[in-house]
């Protein structure tokens, strides 16, 4: 029993980051029709804010507000500089924020060294939750995380925001037609992803090693989960988050990390051959 | 036979002989060194024929080139060591798991109707999960420092020196030209037909997505053999051969050379390799940088490969010259 109840908690831990970091790269999908490879960098972008925040004398919770600013901030700047030039060329942007994923590592690596980075959990304890003695701070990743989640789904059914991002994802042409500026749509939701994944990496950077390249991680898992789950839809990114974290939690009980990913993988490929769409498509 | 047609023939051929010519001249190290590098031009071949002529990319090539390579190292260390057909085993082992391995995710992906963008992630991933067995996995693959030991080529007689390079020249050529000939006629015809519109395609009758697949793992056999040729001419197998690196790199060799012609993926490996060698020495980050810029370039600046966009500033600079003296 002690077993099944850290497992679930472990499971809604790598289930919490997933939602965060793919729910960027779900609505980049669903509405623009493009990947963004430099997406992890975002998640490593966040991380090494809080290592420079708390470097610099500051807490935790600091980082936790400067991080998504950042993280939208360059967003928007990615945005303008390079997406928005390659709209109606999906491989080209795959391409291009491909290089710029290559050149983010490197600037990081070239400002901050290749060894893995310092961070500290804003709290050490441990508390009793059904019996287990469990991290505190991974309990508050989880509800945090989900707290998260709850304000996007808010601001995705019932913000002007959110009714817009809708629009343009169901047919573009018609929501431009009444009047929508789906150029301004895009910009914003792709710093809101950027801004989500940068969110993502402060929560996990105390659990792992902190280096320039812990980014493409959870790029790779992100994608499984939108594939899984289906694109351009929250139900779809926590469905395939579900799927990713805890499938991936529970084999890595029992076989090594690496199989569990492959097998992943292996289930997530085979469930595109008969759901294309995903499981909750938008 | 067309003037087109004529024109690649006498590139081709006018390499190959270049490179058959080359050991009478070249330092023993210096061609195998030359070696190696056209057993990478087979591999970016490889993506050439899939990405080339389908005009779908695949991120994750390097699974096959990786797969090719660690089937041979662990059949002649692990499986078979010592014995006189452990090569051809070898050989065998690595092309067919490379083999296995693309029908298995072609048919899934590529029957589901996987394209465009998403054929890509999904072999990116593929890539990230190969190179992650590779170095989880290392009572087999050897984990971080590979495995060390790898014979040389023996099939009867122990190919190595300048009789490896001549097989290798051979090969590279023989899987050049044939790859060639058989694209030339309907084949090829039904491949371009499937890239510029596949549901018409499909409409006419063909059964596209086998043509897909059986080009799918044809390529991702050439990357097989090019990986597990490779291995025993360095005689060690290492993680970065089945990652996302090499998976990129060899886009970017395609790229230089000009997708689709076959022959420019050969001429493209053989200037990127000279350009790494220059760039890598400035220092560790100065490759993956070069990378990085290299694609943001690419698709801003020579979307189709950099001979169509010389093509094009050469015809514009005639335009001009002609337009001054009419």
């Amino acid at each position: 029993m002690p077993d099944i109840v850290s497992l679930c908690l472990n499971a809604l831990t790598l289930m919490s980051i997933l939602m965060l970091v793919a729910l960027g790269l779900a609505i980049i999908y669903g509405l623009m029709g493009i990947i963004n490879l430099s997406h992890g960098e975002f998640v490593t972008i966040g991380a090494y804010t809080l290592f420079t925040v708390q470097a610099a004398g500051g807490s935790f919770w600091l980082a936790l507000v400067v991080a998504p600013v950042v993280g939208y901030l360059l967003g928007t700047v990615l945005e303008i500089a390079v997406i928005r030039r390659l709209y109606d060329r999906p491989i080209s942007t795959i391409l291009a924020t491909w290089g710029l994923s290559l050149i983010l590592q490197q600037a990081i690596i070239l400002t901050y060294g290749a060894a893995p980075r310092p961070v500290t959990a804003p709290f050490e304890a441990s508390v009793q939750v059904f019996g287990i003695t469990y991290p505190a701070y991974r309990l508050f990743l989880i509800v945090f995380a989900f707290a998260v989640m709850a304000a996007c789904v808010l601001v995705f059914r019932k913000s002007p925001f959110g009714l817009d991002v809708r629009a343009v994802i169901q047919n573009a042409g018609m929501a431009r037609a009444l009047g929508v500026n789906a150029e301004r749509v895009y910009r914003r939701a792709f710093a809101s992803g950027a801004a989500l994944a940068a969110l993502a990496g402060v929560l996990i950077a105390p659990l792992v090693a902190v280096t320039a390249l812990m980014g493409v991680n959870y790029l790779a898992r992100s994608f499984f989960v939108v594939l899984v789950g289906g694109a351009g839809s929250i139900p779809g990114v926590i469905a395939g988050s579900a799927f990713v974290g805890g499938l991936e939690s529970l084999l890595s009980t029992t076989v090594p990390i690496t199989v569990a990913q492959a097998s992943v993988l292996i289930l997530a490929v085979v469930i595109v051959r008969f759901r294309p769409q995903g499981l909750v498509p938008a | 036979m067309t003037q087109r047609d004529k024109t690649w023939l006498f590139i081709t051929l006018a390499i190959m002989m270049a490179l058959t010519l080359y050991p009478a001249f070249g330092s023993f190290s210096g061609i195998s060194g030359l070696r190696d590098i056209l057993l990478f031009a087979l591999f970016a071949v490889s993506l050439d024929l899939f990405w080339g002529r389908t005009g779908i990319l695949s991120f994750g090539h390097a699974t096959f080139f990786g797969a090719g390579a660690y089937g041979m190292a662990v059949m002649t260390i692990h499986l078979a060591p010592g014995a006189a057909w452990s090569s051809l085993a070898g050989l065998a082992f690595g092309v067919g798991l490379a083999g296995v391995i693309a029908l298995a995710v072609g048919y899934f992906v590529i029957f589901g109707g996987v394209r465009g963008a998403y054929f890509t992630i999904v072999t990116l991933a593929l890539t990230l999960i190969a190179q992650q067995i590779a170095i989880g996995w290392s009572s087999v693959t050897g984990g971080d420092a590979g495995l060390i030991g790898v014979p040389p080529l023996t099939l009867g007689i122990p190919i190595t020196g300048k009789l490896f390079y001549y097989v290798v020249v051979g090969l590279l050529f023989a899987v050049v030209l044939a790859l060639w000939a058989g694209l030339r006629g309907q084949r090829g015809l039904v491949l371009r037909a499937i890239e510029d519109d596949e549901r018409k395609a499909q409409t006419l009758g063909y059964n596209t997505p086998l043509h897909l697949l059986a080009v799918f793992v044809l390529s991702g056999l050439i990357a097989g053999l090019a990986g597990a040729l490779y291995v025993t001419g360095t005689g060690f197998v290492a993680p970065d051969m089945i990652a996302l690196l090499l998976s990129t790199e060899v886009i970017m060799w395609v790229a230089v050379g000009g997708r689709g012609s076959l022959i420019g993926a050969v001429v493209g490996t053989m200037i990127v390799w000279r350009l790494q060698q220059e760039v890598s020495t400035l220092s560790a980050s100065a490759w993956p940088l070069f990378i990085g810029a290299f694609f943001l370039a690419m698709v801003f600046f020579f979307p189709d490969g950099l001979p169509a966009a010389a093509q094009k500033l050469w015809a514009r600079g005639k335009g001009m010259k002609e337009g001054r003296t009419a």
